[in-house]
């Protein structure tokens, strides 16, 4: 397809590869949340993120603006490895020791597999704590590129200005971290803005952290979010409390764009919002979109939200991504049995066909036979990827055809 | 169609700190039995207001201003709280928005589940009797007074309420044997399907499950006690535990699913067998001496109908609709004599000034004669006689407490109005003001009781007209049924263990996996769609008449969502429920909705059927709701509704919906719309229906995508799930 491979030249912004996000719930036991998902996602683009409640869609959102420490896998952001598992080198030298045992390798082979395990280990935390930092010694090394020629060149008033100006960029860039680069908006208006901050405070929180001091710019940057968001100057000092759901909404949008971001990540931001104000906020993305070219990861539930505003869609089931193709692609053919069942689903605004409609269940006993042959990720046909095994594959395909 | 809930000029405000919001203003709705009403508007548009105004739990600051709710023949703004404890939960119950506000985090949920059950199966017990034991009474009244002897009468009502007892035992008897054989079964099947796939995660609960169930269908009439495949279920559902943990290593169950299938034959087997009428079976071991004979059952049906015809059915049914026949016709005449008083007393209520002394005598009097129009034999209760009388002494309370009628309230006025003057005169800020002495509009109490008057002559002149189409064959059958029904309330015990088995079933029914596990847990142990479910099952274990569903969906995923709707149907379907659907999702409304009443700023501002409303909308406001959420086709941009919606504390003067509506014309910002009739079914306020407005088309994205359903359906209703 023409389309797709447009869209290949363009850079991938995030990568996942192969996250498992697992949470202790008693002595040896786990909770997979999240359960090797891979995926990337482009610059520009909108990836949707669907699946029902609990299927860890917004575990996966966390884990990638590193909320949590993930447990297995790599995520990769504009190229550099931000976050970074250990069981996977941890189950790679259990399985080493125990070949051992049953002399299937021998000594050397088991130590070399053991060495190189632990040294990616090394680099995994490395990389998990130090991803910052090589990124703040690059825009150090731009400011000063920027700034040092120019003060040596001034003189007088200018350059002790120049010199201010220049420690306030050197300040902000040595306390700029690359996550920030990933920002986020909350599914619940109210629970995520605190009560006692005023709307200026909460939407300047993130400059003042980064390092930014002077008054002035953060009112003026604070007024043009407000006013890109579609409120007003006026609403700066007010309190969240005093804002419907919809202008709450707006706040947060405006509270992640104002570290100006590449990747937006939206946990179900119309959730909680009446109808009317949903394609007021819906609305409003779009047009950052444009305006900003930025990326977005939308997670939601909702369906015809989803399918109306991302290019790509995941879709989830019990930490698993068992489906990916574009948004229209995978309305138009749905492969695996639990998409399927997610469409038939969806209540649309047309009684004739609410009446007509018959939910599918999908139950993955019945449908699947994964004793012997285990299933894994394939890809149909370009861009559409479906978790399937071989037999399944087959029948796919076929359907597809 | 029987209409459950008359909800008529409903007006509710809030007293605030800033002043009165008008929350409802003047709304009419009506709820019959087995439908679905939608309610759709967004926050703020007064929507929860008025279901909370139906279950009698509006805010201690609201105010309501006048209208009337009609349900079972009582008005439900009228009514005292004791009144309200029985039908609240009951009767009328209510699933809430938010899940996690309305369970008790500190109780498990088995015991929010069950308490409800068991306190409200104590006092169903005690109020069937009450009810069947008044009713035959009136019965046997009414059968002396039509002429039947007097003896004759108490002798038959006297059986009949010794034997219906008697029946009603061995019929729930039956049906628990019954019903605990059919959920062998099905747990046979699900258990021999999982044990097939390999997984046997509930493999042991199940198992007991069945031991258990299989245990509790002996019955004489599905598994007899002494016949020979009793003691075969019984042995092998003793085997199950044995085999099972023996092959659980193995992993190959065939064994245990061979065992499963033979016990689900035998049981198969006992559940089709035929039912024996225990209404019958009831009368002859209540008053034969013989024992029952022994033949097959359809035999034994047809022995049974003889003697019971011969004996006691014929002269019954004789007598009762004998005095159905009577009482009627004593109702009717007694409508007359109704009619005719209000006639003659009307006049006292359509003076200039109203006589205090005069007025209430007139009530009185008129109330009395239209309480003798209630036919006390109707199983239906006529909603309109029974306020009648009620809502006539609130309108003369209104009346003659207001000011300008009352001295006292008149002094309390003036003494009002000359402190708060001293406090102005002193120049000093009050927090408040003087309520206008004119707020009561005398005149509009006037009409009122005009209108009560002219709807009860008017009520009586339709059942008059009806009165030569009435079959009273058929509706001594229906009183029969009735009683019957009563009395099965009274034998129908609910003890802990039944209500922790009911709840787990209504666990399993709403979609909560392991329910018995789940059983014990707290609310937090509980995601939020399955605390929804929770809710859910809580509303439907009283067993309600109405259910109120306050956006129950909305914090759902998609696929639970359609569940829960679907349950819904399923129960409203099975129950006859009336269902009140409270939402602002548009999609969820044209599933389940029959009728669609679309509200804004308190009031209804389009209404009909949900074929109307999403084919044929008619007020810009529906039009906007609809543009403004995307479908699966949609790829324009979305037509958001600019601003937000009035201060309802200063309504406006015209449309509500004026400032934020660009079909708005000048009279849009004067006058009020009145309600325009599209069709039957069908009617909008919006000017734009006034025969001289400018004809407008509505927003294209909507007529486009109504011409793509359009089409869609025409090609068969395809499904691009499927």
């Amino acid at each position: 397809m023409a389309n797709n491979e447009v869209k290949d030249e363009r850079e991938v912004l995030l990568k996942v590869e192969h996250l498992c996000q697992y949470f202790k719930i008693g002595p040896g036991t786990y909770t997979k949340a999240v359960d090797d998902v891979s995926f990337d996602i482009k610059k520009g683009e909108v990836f949707g993120l669907v699946g029902e409640s609990g299927c860890g869609k917004t575990t996966t959102g966390r884990s990638i603006i590193k909320l949590y420490n993930i447990t297995s896998g790599n995520i990769f952001f504009k190229g550099i490895r931000i976050s970074a598992g250990k069981k996977m080198y941890r189950d790679a030298i259990a399985k080493a020791k125990e070949d051992l045992k049953a002399s299937v390798i021998d000594k050397a082979e088991c130590d070399r597999i053991i060495a190189e395990n632990k040294a990616a280990m090394k680099a995994a935390d490395n990389d998990q704590k130090n991803c910052d930092r090589a990124y703040s010694r690059k825009l150090v090394e731009e400011a000063k590129a920027e700034y040092l020629p120019k003060i040596e060149a001034a003189t007088g008033e200018e350059k002790a200005k120049l010199t201010a100006e220049y420690k306030n960029a050197l300040r902000k860039a040595k306390r700029t971290k690359l996550v920030t680069q990933i920002q986020m908006i909350f599914q619940d208006p109210i629970a995520s803005l605190d009560p006692r901050m005023t709307v200026r405070e909460i939407i300047s929180e993130g400059l003042i952290i980064q390092g930014e001091r002077d008054r002035h710019v953060i009112d003026e940057k604070v007024y043009e979010m407000l006013e890109l968001v579609g409120l007003v100057r006026e609403h700066a000092s007010r309190y969240p409390h005093e804002f419907s759901g919809g202008q709450r909404q707006r706040i947060g949008v405006a509270r992640s764009i104002i570290m100006n971001p590449e990747l937006i990540i939206a946990d179900e931001p119309v959730s909680a919002l009446d109808v009317s104000v949903q394609a007021q906020v819906i609305n409003l993305l779009n047009e950052l979109r444009d305006r900003f070219g930025l990326t977005l990861l939308f997670i939601a539930h909702d369906l015809s939200v989803v399918k109306y505003f991302s290019d790509r869609i995941g879709v989830m089931y019990y930490g698993k991504m068992v489906e990916l193709a574009d948004s229209d692609e995978l309305f138009l053919n749905p492969m695996h049995p639990y998409t399927k069942s997610l469409l038939s689903a969806i209540p649309l605004p047309d009684p004739n066909y609410e009446k007509a409609r018959r939910r599918i269940t999908y139950n993955p006993l019945a449908e699947h036979d994964y004793s012997v042959d285990k299933p894994s990720f394939r890809e149909l046909k370009p861009g559409h990827f479906v978790m399937c095994n071989e037999a399944e594959y087959e029948r796919y395909m076929k359907e597809l055809k | 169609m029987e209409n459950k809930l008359q909800v008529r000029n409903l007006r509710i405000s809030f007293r605030t700190s800033n002043g009165k919001v008008q929350a409802v203003r003047g709304i009419d709705l009506d709820l019959y039995r087995g439908e679905t009403l939608a309610i759709v508007g967004e926050s703020g548009s007064g929507k929860s207001v008025t279901s909370k105004a139906i279950l009698g739990i509006l805010a201690g600051n609201s105010i309501v201003e006048s209208g009337e709710i009609i349900y079972d023949g009582r008005d439900l703004l009228k009514i005292s709280e004791d009144d309200f404890h029985k039908i609240r939960g009951d009767k009328i119950a209510m699933i809430f928005q938010d899940p996690m506000s309305s369970l008790n985090p500190i109780v498990r949920i088995g015991r929010q589940l069950t308490e409800a059950m068991i306190l409200k199966g104590k006092a169903r017990q005690k109020e069937s009797r009450t009810l069947f034991n008044t009713y035959l009474k009136n019965l046997n009244a009414a059968m002396i007074a039509s002429g039947v002897n007097a003896d004759e009468a108490t002798k038959c009502c006297r059986n009949f309420d010794k034997f219906e007892f008697k029946h009603i035992e061995l019929e729930s008897a039956y049906n628990t044997a019954h019903e605990a054989a059919v959920e062998a079964i099905e747990d046979i099947d699900e258990l021999a399907f999982e044990l097939e796939h390999k997984s046997d995660k509930d493999a042991s609960y199940h198992i007991k499950e069945i031991v258990k169930e299989t245990k509790a269908s002996v019955n004489k009439y599905v598994l007899e006690e002494d016949a020979e495949e009793t003691a075969k279920a019984r042995e092998l559902a003793g085997m199950l535990k044995r085999q099972y943990s023996s092959c659980k290593r193995s992993r190959d169950f065939s064994k245990v699913i061979d065992t499963l299938r033979e016990l689900g034959g035998i049981l198969k087997k006992a559940v089709e067998k035929p039912v024996p009428n225990f209404f019958r079976m009831g009368y002859y071991l209540t008053f034969s001496d013989k024992p029952l004979p022994d033949m097959p059952t359809e035999k034994l049906n047809d022995y049974l109908k003889e003697y019971l015809d011969r004996e006691f059915m014929t002269t019954f049914i004789a007598h009762t609709k004998r005095a159905l026949i009577y009482s009627a016709e004593e109702s009717y005449k007694n409508m007359d004599d109704a009619v005719e008083a209000m006639k003659s007393e009307r006049g006292v209520f359509e003076r200039e000034t109203l006589d205090k002394k005069e007025c209430y005598a007139a009530c009185k009097a008129l109330a009395e004669k239209v309480g003798a129009t209630i036919d006390k034999l109707a199983i239906t209760k006529d909603s309109l006689t029974f306020t009648f009388a009620p809502s006539l002494k609130s309108e003369l309370d209104s009346y003659f407490a207001a000011i300008g009628n009352n001295k006292k309230a008149e002094a309390a006025h003036a003494r009002d109005v000359k402190r708060y003057e001293r406090l102005v005169q002193k120049g000093k800020k009050t927090g408040w003001e003087v309520a206008d002495a004119a707020i009561t509009d005398l005149e509009l109490i006037k009409k009122n009781i005009a209108h009560l008057i002219d709807r009860l002559c008017e009520h009586y002149l339709e059942a008059a007209s009806g009165r030569k189409s009435r079959n009273f064959d058929t509706e001594t059958i229906a009183v029969i049924d009735y009683l019957k029904e009563s009395a099965s309330g009274v034998v129908a015990k609910v003890t802990r263990r039944i209500a922790k088995d009911r709840a787990i079933k209504l666990m399993e029914e709403v979609g909560i996996s392991e329910p018995h596990k789940r059983y014990n847990q707290y609310p937090f142990e509980f995601s939020g769609g399955m605390r929804q479910r929770i809710v859910i099952a809580i509303a439907l274990a009283a067993n309600p008449d109405i259910l109120i569903c306050d956006e129950p969906t909305t914090a759902l995923d998609v696929t639970i969502q359609s569940q829960i709707l679907e349950l819904i149907n399923k129960l409203k379907e099975e129950r006859h429920l009336s269902v009140i659907f409270i939402t602002h999702d548009l999609g969820v409304v044209a599933n389940m909705a029959d009728h669609v009443a679309v509200m804004y700023a308190g009031k209804i501002v389009e209404y009909g059927t949900s074929e109307d409303i999403f084919y044929r909308a008619a007020h810009p406001y529906t039009w906007a709701l609809l543009s403004s959420m995307p479908d699966l086709d949609t790829n324009e941009k979305l037509e958001s509704i600019p601003g937000t919606p009035p201060n309802m504390i200063y309504p406006p003067k015209g449309d509500a919906f004026a400032p934020r509506n660009k079909y708005a014309m000048a009279i849009d910002f004067e006058r009020q719309p009145p309600m325009f009739r599209i069709s039957d079914t069908h009617c909008a306020a919006t000017w734009l229906l006034h025969p001289d407005a400018p004809k407008v088309d509505p927003p294209k994205i909507l007529v486009d995508r109504i011409a793509r359903m359009t089409k869609v359906n025409r090609a068969g209703g395809q499904n691009d799930g499927k």
